[in-house]
């Protein structure tokens, strides 16, 4: 962490940001221009070399992630605290730790508040309700059988149910799911709680594993503090400190995701956008304003009908079979000569002209105009998504194969080749950042001008610069990895990348900070209010007047 | 497979005590996992006087699952679906027990006609009359009862005089039939053996 510390200030001290906002040419421009930026950062890659951290965090974290042996372990410790705590057995201590999810300091308060009304929601008798001492032969409650007392099992309150009827009770529960682990006497008026000690008599093979797996899931899902990574295959946990800031968590099998609302992570995005965005993205909404904005439904029979191709005489499909004009929609039997013919309808044009066909014209408009947008911004949410994976495969190829292959032929230690892993690492979280600015610009209110015009400004930015970056450690280093012996020039070729690692990191922390800000640095007059840090995103453009064309809209 | 020794058993045991309980099981074919189950409609209700046929279903896993039970006769309840007979409650779904019986089940069903329960319904329709207009449910769950849960009455008259002639008290007699669902043959044995 403290070296990540250190090259904040290092960058204040430099003032990198501000050169990098303020000025378009400083990520945008000519290549001259870049080779002076990476000079500026020379120091700071390689201290970037030597740090341990991850090329994106930067808060302490604020979370534990668990393997499920770790799960196992506090599981286990925390029944036997209570276990020892209360002096009752394991079983219990499973009984109650369960009815309050798991919390050891609800048990132990609860307990020493009122044990008895603790006992008896939990299920934990002190006494048989039933005594069956001195009976020769008992009834089963359930196959109504007789037996005598050996064959006859039954939890603490004592109600005598038959070896095989329990069996069949515990199995049948076991594969309802995970309500077994809530089970109680088959009595339909006692409470009595069914704990491991019945399970583990009763149950083997796979119903007894599943009684097990659902004890260890419970242990996760019951408590607020925990839950499992949502990454498929993955068997780790996370345990979050709650009221602790950022959501983004990133599991030990390297999947990032918000502890909120379990989604991908999802910075600056708010967790509501998100789902909204998901939403959107599945529903069926879209298809409906597609038909909207391409259709029009038959005069007669309402359906809708798409026009792809031909004259403005439409026939609907049978049995309407309905034949009308596709400008006016009136019935064709009304057309001819008089009208204007075949091809174009004057009564279209003529009631055009005195604004009847305003109104439905204007719906259709809009919602093409509006399928069109979501259109626009799904494309580009999607595309990053998908250059983010192929960042995070090639991403492996480099760890497992290129950078030892690269080692060889530079003849330069692996651990001096860190730059490269940290360059890619910075690729995929810019793609997933960049991804959801997009769902960000689709939710940006349509009025907000000044706003709007901003975001897309540092989008553009931002896209440029990944770009930038995406290109040098793509096609750049296969320079490196294609040839024959040393190259000379090697060490510029790593001081350029890590610059531009560490520019493209600083402008994406800061593009992260400014949007979840809400673009609060930009006023409705349109004009940029002096940035209140030489890390904000509004920079001090209107002092620099801004090079480019874009910039200068805003100011 | 279904316990049939327990069924068997439950069978025996409810149609033992039918005169007390008013409560009958009966096989519907030859099979012992389709059955008929018969229920009185409770006193001062609008379904007093009714007799109300169950359709009961027993599943593989009886009695460690609930048998699934509907309603045979078409009968005007919030809970009750006036279409299909579809029942709604909780002791015939997560609320069931192996140590509940086929009797125990209909004589839940039984206490739900007396106490419908609006706010959990099954039949949107009728729960929206019991509360909004609770004397036109009244009337039509009567008239219901009047329709599809009484043996005509006309036939019904026919076989309580039958065996008024053959010298039993009137009273008894009707009661013996409602007990046995109007099946004239079942009443006059429980008649003579009394």
């Amino acid at each position: 962490m403290d070296s990540e510390d250190d090259m904040h200030d290092a960058n204040d001290m430099e003032s990198v940001d501000e050169d990098f906002y303020s000025d378009g040419d400083g990520y945008g421009g000519d290549a001259a221009d870049s080779d002076a930026d990476v000079a500026d950062y020379d120091f700071m890659g390689n201290e970037t070399d030597d740090s341990d951290e991850q090329a994106v965090s930067r808060t302490q974290k604020n979370y534990t992630v668990l393997k499920e042996e770790d799960v196992r372990q506090r599981q286990e410790e925390d029944m036997m605290t209570i276990s020892t705590l209360l002096s009752i057995s394991r079983e219990a201590a499973c009984i109650l730790l369960r009815r309050y999810n798991w919390s050891v300091n609800k048990v132990h308060e609860e307990w020493f508040a009122d044990e008895e009304r603790v006992r008896k929601s939990a299920g934990l008798l002190e006494k048989p309700a039933v005594s069956l001492s001195r009976v020769i032969d008992v009834v089963c409650g359930i196959c109504f059988e007789n037996f005598i007392p050996d064959d006859i099992t039954s939890v603490g309150c004592g109600h005598p149910f038959c070896t095989t009827c329990w069996k069949a009770y515990i199995t049948t529960s076991i594969n309802d799911g995970p309500g077994c682990l809530t089970l109680r006497c088959p009595d339909p008026s006692c409470d009595v709680a069914i704990g491991q000690v019945m399970i583990d008599k009763l149950t083997s093979g796979e119903d007894k594993e599943k009684y097990y797996r659902y004890l260890l899931r419970s242990y996760i899902e019951d408590s607020r503090k925990t839950k499992w990574c949502p990454a498929p295959g993955c068997d780790s946990a996370i345990e979050y400190d709650l009221g602790s800031g950022s959501y983004d968590v990133t599991c030990c099998c390297s999947f990032s995701f918000c502890w909120n609302c379990t989604e991908e992570a999802h910075r600056p995005v708010d967790c509501d956008t998100v789902s909204k965005w998901i939403l959107k993205n599945s529903a069926e909404s879209e298809n409906m304003n597609w038909i909207l904005a391409n259709s029009k439904p038959c005069p007669k029979c309402k359906r809708p009908i798409e026009k792809n191709q031909g004259c403005m005489h439409m026939t609907c499909t049978p049995p309407c079979k309905f034949e009308f004009c596709w400008l006016c929609l009136g019935a064709w039997s009304d057309h001819g000569e008089r009208t204007g013919g075949f091809y174009a309808c004057n009564r279209y044009e003529s009631a055009k002209q005195e604004g009847v066909y305003d109104e439905s014209e204007r719906r259709r408009e809009m919602a093409k105009n509006s399928l069109e947008r979501y259109t626009h911004y799904y494309e580009r949410w999607a595309t990053n998504q998908s250059s983010r994976q192929k960042a995070m495969a090639d991403l492996h190829q480099m760890q497992t194969v290129h950078l030892e292959k690269l080692s060889e032929k530079q003849s330069q230690p692996e651990s001096q080749l860190k730059f490269i892993i940290d360059s890619w690492q910075q690729i995929v979280e810019c793609r997933r950042v960049l991804k959801w600015t997009y769902a960000y610009g689709y939710y940006l209110p349509e009025h907000e001008k000044a706003k709007r015009q901003f975001f897309e400004y540092v989008q553009g930015e931002a896209e440029a610069g990944l770009e930038r970056l995406h290109q040098c450690a793509e096609k750049e280093l296969q320079t490196y990895l294609n040839a024959t012996g040393p190259s000379k020039d090697f060490n510029d070729f790593r001081t350029k990348l890590a610059g531009l690692t560490s520019v493209t990191r600083n402008y994406f922390e800061n593009l992260v900070r400014a949007l979840e800000n809400g673009l609060a640095d930009v006023d409705s007059q349109g004009a940029c209010s002096k940035a209140p840090s030489s890390k904000n995103a509004t920079g001090s453009s209107k002092g620099k007047g801004g090079g480019r064309g874009k910039n200068s809209t805003k100011t | 497979m279904v316990d049939l020794a327990r069924v068997q058993k439950e069978l025996h045991e409810c149609n033992r005590d039918v005169q007390v309980s008013g409560i009958n099981v009966t096989l519907k074919g030859d099979s012992l996992t389709h059955l008929i189950g018969t229920i009185p409609g409770p006193v001062g209700t609008p379904y007093e006087g009714g007799t109300f046929k169950i359709d009961i279903t027993l599943t593989d896993g009886y009695p460690f699952e609930p048998p699934k039970m509907k309603f045979a006769t078409k009968v005007w309840h919030p809970n009750i679906s006036s279409q299909s007979g579809a029942i709604c409650l909780d002791i015939l779904k997560d609320q069931w027990s192996p140590a509940l019986t086929l009797k125990t089940a209909l004589l839940s069903i039984q206490a739900l006609l007396s106490a419908p329960e609006p706010d959990d319904p099954q039949d949107a329709v009728v729960a929206q009359q019991y509360l909004r207009d609770h004397q036109t449910f009244v009337g039509t769950a009567r008239y219901w009862t009047e329709t599809f849960a009484k043996t005509s009455t006309l036939a019904a008259d026919e076989k309580i005089q039958k065996l008024v002639e053959m010298g039993f008290p009137e009273a008894q007699v009707r009661s013996t039939l409602e007990a046995n669902g109007w099946d004239e043959n079942m009443a006059l044995e429980k008649l003579l053996s009394s």
